[in-house]
């Protein structure tokens, strides 16, 4: 096999700014010329960075579809890339902009534009993932082996990923961020106020409201407090009372040890310890929490690490990182790829021990959990599998499987099979010799995926020794 | 601790250190015993009906016998990716008993591997053809490897008459150098093997499977040359080293011929439970046998021709 090339794409619409990169992934064979063949990706080049917008509003909460269309195509024509080229990717709605209304519908819009491959994802968890992927957590937290926290301040949202050993660990997301208030740039005449901070401010019994004209040191107390947040998020500092009210989704679990800190997002990228002359260059407060966060405990108490990107740690993680590819030695039919969005079904791992027709039972009740008013979408069903199996484990796994996914094969939907020892190519091979003639199957191992999750197969690569797959931790909409 | 507990305690402690020398002797020789490492010559006096732990059952990975470590989990992660004896704190002619004897356990595993036979109610069971080399012992398969892969005329006759003539696909099993590899591998791989061939409408019959006694793979060609078979695939047992002994590779080549030279032949080797699982193997064996079969060729031409298709 010769080394593969996949062009990936990435896509970050955030609360403040929307970008874009491509990245080039080459998939390669480690394995020597005459063994089973071991196929991973061996590099991820980023070739193409976009300039960076804010992003496009039509109202203070509509994202305006079509200048983010004109932006895409705009940049794909600066790249000298035709969308047809673009085989993965990852379209990432972020932070605030995620949770306003009209978000998926421009999801929508860009996804059947850019490329044919190219998913609509989103959710608090998946980001703070991916910005630790970007800015290179994962390999400093393996280099140094240490636990080290990504701290992704954006506009709307700081995402926490904490990873230990390349692995995540733990995710938070909170609701502090630079664009929480904006101002006019000359005038610092106060335009919009996010409504948690509003929350903030009338409990701290402060007079600042929208319209206002304001001075760095009247929103003084508001830094403070956002500051404090950040430090308690990684378990520093005396609690304050405001903590849970800027928790977006859930905080990190406090018995994970923390020994390091990156920090990525655009806040990042105003880490000064010295305030510059004008605090509002920006039209927010991203320049004054920066300074906050730089005086504050966390650079005090913790080893900062520097990291890769920061202000598009989101974006080259979404297109560099978020692909992988299976195990080399698989089962698949042809024709029914790519795949997209399937929900994973993940099978209890005491239940893997049953004899097939208990097995096969457990597996019909989890799929009917999928059953929404008698409508039944296809589900990817997982399995741990065994270590070295015997043929007569495989043979049980695959009888208990086709049994137990009898309404789905009724329904004719392709079979997709996960598994995460190696032993996906027999036990395809088991499928096929129970399955109805010609049925359409996918059997997969060595992707690790939990129950929530959800993920996208793509079009075989490498000679078709492999598939690239996306698992996506939540999908928003 | 409260007062009472106290005294009770140093009672005990009293006690202990009057009791005289024969208790302690004994509490030495069942010290040595829990360590794992007790010589049978020195504490031959006591017969115990203990069982000393099986020492092979160590997973070398995580055996870490340097005492005062920088690092721990950090050298801990090193040996997590090699199956070297690494952090067994001494080294040269100093090694610890603990490694010394799991060193002589595993080379006697090797050992055995090569010089038992594969147990003779295998290949019966499975139903093969049995057969055998011009070999007639162990040491003269050892010392003649051309004796491995000829067959007596007689035997040439067995097999001619045993199995399907001009089959497509001819499977060989032969013990090779480690029998141990094909008692732990056979019985799983052959219908890993079959199962996958019926997805590309391919097969072979269990009783058409010829098991040869004292195999070199070189057996392959003379086989394929009496039975005509399109591809000959031979699962042999590979020469066992420290790690496994049960490692297992399978030989395949399109039309082999005597003399043929050795580029033709494709492996598929490391089949172990450690390694590449007997099953996926076999499913992978199968879709080998299959593109070859279409391609009407093995070993280096038959990469030759998939990176030419790419």
């Amino acid at each position: 096999m010769k080394d593969d090339q996949i062009l990936s794409v990435g896509i970050d619409l955030g609360t403040s700014t929307t970008q874009l990169v491509l990245s080039r992934l080459t998939i390669k064979n480690f394995a020597s010329a005459f063994s089973v063949p071991r196929i991973n990706i061996s590099k991820k080049e980023v070739i193409y960075k976009s300039d960076i917008i804010f992003t496009p509003l039509s109202t203070q909460t509509e994202i305006d579809a079509n200048a983010i269309k004109r932006f895409v195509a705009n940049q794909y024509q600066k790249a000298g890339i035709d969308k047809q080229d673009i085989q993965m990717g990852a379209v990432i709605i972020t932070g605030e902009t995620a949770r306003k209304q009209n978000s998926s519908a421009v999801t929508q819009a860009l996804s059947g534009y850019a490329g044919d491959f190219v998913v609509a994802t989103a959710g608090p968890d998946l980001e703070s993932i991916i910005a630790g992927k970007g800015a290179g957590t994962n390999l400093l937290a393996k280099e140094h082996r240490k636990n080290i926290v990504n701290m992704d301040i954006g506009g709307g949202t700081s995402n926490l990923g904490l990873f230990s050993d390349e692995d995540i660990i733990d995710t938070a997301c909170f609701d502090v961020g630079g664009r929480l208030i904006k101002v006019t740039p000359k005038e610092h005449r106060i335009t919009y106020i996010s409504p948690k901070v509003k929350e903030l401010i009338s409990s701290l019994e402060l007079n600042i409201q929208e319209e206002m004209i304001v001075t760095a040191d009247e929103l003084k107390p508001i830094i403070n407090c956002l500051v404090q947040v950040l430090e308690n998020s990684i378990g520093l500092g005396t609690k304050s009372p405001y903590f849970d009210t800027f928790i977006t989704n859930h905080p990190l679990h406090p018995e994970n040890r923390i020994d390091g800190v990156t920090f990525s997002g655009g806040v990042a990228d105003c880490l000064n310890e010295t305030m510059p002359a004008d605090e509002f260059r920006y039209g927010d407060i991203g320049l004054l929490l920066g300074s906050g966060v730089r005086n504050s405990l966390i650079f005090k108490e913790k080893t900062v690490y520097p990291s890769i990107e920061t202000i598009r740690a989101t974006v080259v993680g979404a297109g560099s990182h978020t692909t992988d590819v299976t195990g080399s030695t698989i089962a698949y039919t042809d024709g029914i790829l790519p795949l997209r969005n399937l929900p994973i079904l993940k099978i209890a791992q005491s239940d893997e021990l049953l004899e097939s027709e208990d097995l096969s039972e457990k597996i019909s009740e989890k799929i009917s959990w999928y059953q929404v008013e008698n409508e039944l979408n296809n589900v990817a069903i997982a399995l741990v599998g065994k270590h070295s199996p015997s043929f007569d484990d495989v043979q049980r796994y695959a009888a208990g499987i086709v049994k137990g996914a009898q309404v789905l094969i009724a329904k004719h939907e392709p079979l997709i099979i996960m598994i995460h020892e190696d032993m996906a190519k027999a036990l395809g091979h088991s499928m096929f010799a129970r399955l109805p003639a010609h049925y359409p199957f996918v059997c997969i191992d060595s992707v690790k995926v939990e129950n929530g999750d959800y993920i996208d197969i793509g079009e075989p690569i490498a000679g078709g020794e492999v598939l690239p797959v996306i698992v996506k931790t939540l999908v928003f909409g | 601790m409260n007062e009472e507990d106290l005294k009770t305690m140093i009672e005990g402690i009293l006690t202990d250190m009057t009791s005289g020398k024969g208790s302690s002797e004994k509490k030495a020789i069942s010290n040595t015993q829990g360590s794992n490492i007790a010589s049978g010559t020195t504490a031959g006096s006591v017969a115990s009906g203990e069982v000393l732990d099986d020492i092979t059952k160590i997973d070398l990975r995580k055996q870490f016998l340097v005492p005062h470590p920088h690092d721990r989990e950090g050298y801990l992660k090193i040996k997590s990716f090699t199956p070297a004896r690494l952090g067994m704190w001494r080294a040269g002619c100093r090694y610890k008993t603990a490694s010394v004897l799991r060193f002589r356990a595993d080379h006697a595993a090797a050992q055995d591997a090569v010089f038992s036979d594969v147990d003779p109610n295998l290949p019966k069971e499975m139903g093969f053809l049995e057969t055998q080399t011009t070999c007639t012992s162990k040491d003269e398969y050892l010392t003649r490897p051309d004796y491995g892969r000829k067959f007596s005329d007689e035997m040439v006759a067995k097999i001619k008459n045993g199995v399907t003539p001009n089959p497509k696909i001819q499977m060989i099993v032969g013990d090779g150098l480690s029998s141990a590899a094909i008692e732990a591998n056979v019985k799983d791989i052959i219908p890993a093997i079959q199962q996958g061939l019926k997805v590309y409408n391919l097969g072979f019959e269990t009783k058409d499977v010829i098991f040869v006694k004292y195999a070199r793979v070189g057996a392959e060609d003379q086989i394929g040359e009496i039975t005509n078979a399109d591809v000959v695939c031979m699962l042999v047992g590979e020469r066992p080293g420290l790690v496994t002994a049960k490692s297992m590779s399978a030989y395949i080549a399109y039309k082999p011929k005597i003399g043929m030279p050795e580029a033709n032949r494709t492996v598929v080797s490391n089949i172990h439970d450690g390694g590449l699982p007997a099953v996926e193997a076999g499913a992978y064996i199968a879709e080998m046998l299959d593109k070859m079969l279409r391609l009407k060729k093995s070993g280096i031409d038959l990469k030759a021709a998939e990176n030419a298709g790419n």
